[in-house]
């Protein structure tokens, strides 16, 4: 059980990565400014292009379906929907590359 | 004429090769790298596909490269304050006749609310 020759995880595996259930305050609050970020992108581009007239249409979709940070629940924020998973929800940084896409939309109900 | 002044915050690698295309069409290869784009819908909507990893200001005019790096650079800490001219001795010292007149020293009337220094600040006494 103990010593050099325990069975552990790591050493019956082999490489064992753990990546945590649960987003810590720390990235759950870093989670929220990159939100933020972005909102003040399209912000900026939609207010350019209004004392312009103009518009685009990617931009006006974004504002038609997706949510602000305020107006995020705090669940949409840091965890994502997976059918497999038990409740159907898993932490979003189990998503790829996570912190460089925009994913804040999820099935209705769940 | 307003331009987006675009600087790429976070690297595109390991994402898929239409968004990377999209940030070297901007003109963006590395990270913290700047480019001006005039304000029109065809750059408005490049940057929509790259939101994520850049930052966008709107601005007047195309900035120099020192004007970046000047703002930037913290604040010194400290200002050099041009000296003041001194008025010589025996000479003409406004500031001590006016005080002199306030206090009753020297003739002539003169109210308080009278005095104003060139600056706009009030003469306490």
């Amino acid at each position: 059980m103990f010593g050099a020759f325990r069975a552990t995880n790591s050493l019956s595996g082999g490489l064992l990565w753990k990546i945590p259930w649960r987003l810590s305050p720390t990235q759950k609050y870093r989670q929220r400014q990159r939100l933020k970020a972005v909102d003040k992108v399209v912000e900026t581009l939609s207010t350019a292009l209004a004392k312009k007239g103009e518009t685009v249409k990617s931009l006006e979709r974004w504002k038609a379906e997706m949510p602000t940070e305020a107006e995020m629940l705090a669940k949409d924020k840091y965890t994502i929907f997976d059918r497999k998973e038990k409740r159907y929800r898993k932490g979003i940084h189990k998503l790829p590359k996570w912190t460089r896409v925009s994913q804040r939309l999820n099935p209705p109900g769940f | 004429m307003s331009y987006f002044r675009i600087t790429l915050h976070r690297s595109a690698i390991g994402l898929p090769q239409r968004t990377r295309d999209v940030l070297s069409a901007l003109g963006l290869h590395k990270r913290s790298q700047t480019v001006y784009h005039p304000v029109e819908p065809q750059f408005a909507g490049m940057i929509m596909k790259v939101k994520e990893l850049v930052k966008v200001a709107e601005v007047d005019r195309k900035l120099e490269k020192w004007e970046v790096k000047a703002e930037r650079r913290p604040d010194s800490g400290f200002y050099l304050e041009k000296m003041a001219p001194r008025m010589e001795d025996g000479g003409q010292k406004v500031g001590s006749r006016v005080l002199a007149r306030l206090r009753g020293e020297e003739g002539g009337e003169m109210t308080v609310e009278g005095v104003r220094t060139e600056a706009g600040g009030q003469v306490r006494l």
